[in-house]
């Protein structure tokens, strides 16, 4: 396989994209459409946590089976060969690119095949504070599980994704767990090899 | 390299998006047709990828020297203003800067870096005296096919160098289309995956593109 190695390292890579090829916009304004769309979930399943963390899920997983294709055409980065380069790849570049911040890669699972994102900052999250009766079951930040989910099955990556702990639920920090099942090679385009 | 027509082609196979720059070269064809077409190109994309010639089959490392960088070839496709610092008055342009915005992309062109062809295998280009087709995949199996009106077949005996140049020219205005694409079309909440794009905004940044390369 002929893959040559980038010249520039992902972060440099992923920086360089967030700087001087994307449009930005006020990080307040995002925070708090997201804010409006979780509790208005709340409200609408009339606080049944587990529906929302669902409809999340759903709503992230549809997002990111789109935002794959702008992430691709905005870094034209070739496939990564194991979960080392991805887990690289989801923290110094997509997460930069369209949240501007680099979560930490920990917790590998021995068989290399299951990571966790710890997010120190979650801009999703900001001036929130869980209420009482959601402090148990509601996971913020679903929707994030789901786009991951969403856009690395379109690029053949069968993964499992979802929350392990929450700043918001009291934990000492935020960690997202990501575990490859399988790699759809049947449905790897025809041209790559 | 002057385009003629642009196809976007869906993972399975099917024609989701068609586009001509004069009316001309679609006498011949109904749109039926040119989903036709476009299966076929897709079938005939995926058998040319299993008949790899025995020498590159059997010496890894001649087919691990085959090179897949794609070079940065500078405003292919964007408006003439743009280019090379005749920028001088940025202050005056502002009133058409939203016009001259490119989506969710900053700067006065999408990318300014080499890149690498996800199309390692497949066809890249076809040649006929009549005009030549050139073909982008990306790493989702989504295809950007385009016909540029120069045979290239009576232009080649200038040499190879030439032949691989106009393939470079053709995937970095591809991956432009790619970068509308992701704009235009997935960010449209009423779009459904794999299904025709209808959308308009799309169709007029695509031939505005077509267009400046004409």
């Amino acid at each position: 396989m002929s893959m040559s190695t980038p010249s520039k390292s992902l972060k440099v890579i992923g920086d360089d994209t967030w700087k001087n090829k994307t449009e930005k916009v006020n990080a307040e304004l995002f925070t708090l459409t997201y804010g409006a769309i979780v509790s208005q979930l709340c409200a609408d399943y009339d606080r049944d946590f587990q529906k929302v963390n669902n409809q999340l899920y759903s709503m992230g997983y549809n997002i990111g089976v789109r935002l794959i294709e702008d992430f691709l055409a905005r870094t034209a980065l070739p496939r990564c060969e194991n979960m080392v380069k991805t887990s690289e790849m989801i923290s110094k570049c997509a997460f930069k690119i369209f949240l501007n911040m680099s979560p930490q890669v920990a917790n590998w699972s021995p068989e290399k095949d299951t990571f966790s994102l710890i997010l120190d900052e979650n801009p999703l999250s900001d001036f929130v504070e869980l209420p009482m009766d959601a402090m148990k079951q509601l996971w913020y930040s679903n929707v994030l599980s789901g786009v991951l989910k969403g856009s690395l099955e379109m690029v053949q990556l069968d993964c499992d994704v979802w929350f392990v702990s929450d700043v918001l639920k009291g934990d000492p920090q935020t960690e997202l767990r990501i575990k490859l099942n399988k790699v759809l090679k049947d449905e790897i385009p025809i041209g790559e090899d | 390299m002057a385009v003629q027509m642009l196809l976007v082609i869906n993972k399975s196979g099917g024609l989701i998006y068609h586009r001509s720059l004069d009316a001309e070269s679609d006498k011949g064809l109904n749109s039926n047709d040119y989903l036709i077409l476009a299966s076929i190109l897709h079938g005939s994309f995926a058998i040319a990828s299993q008949l790899t010639p025995k020498a590159l089959q059997l010496s890894q490392s001649a087919a691990q020297n085959i090179d897949f960088t794609v070079p940065y070839i500078p405003y292919v496709g964007m408006p003439r203003g743009r280019r090379g610092g005749q920028d001088k008055n940025r202050s005056n342009s502002s009133l058409n800067s939203s016009q001259g915005k490119l989506g969710s992309f900053k700067g006065d062109d999408f990318f300014k870096d080499a890149f690498q062809s996800w199309n390692r295998s497949g066809v890249r280009q076809l040649c006929t005296d009549q005009f030549t087709m050139y073909i982008y995949q990306t790493m989702t199996g989504l295809k950007f096919v385009t016909v540029s009106s120069q045979g290239a077949l009576s232009a080649s005996h200038t040499g190879g160098s030439s032949n691989m140049h106009s393939v470079h020219v053709a995937d970095n205005f591809l991956r432009k289309i790619y970068c509308l694409y992701s704009d235009y079309v997935m960010k449209d909440p009423f779009y459904s995956l794999e299904m025709p794009i209808k959308s308009t905004l799309f169709d007029q940044k695509v031939k505005q593109m077509m267009e400046n390369l004409a």
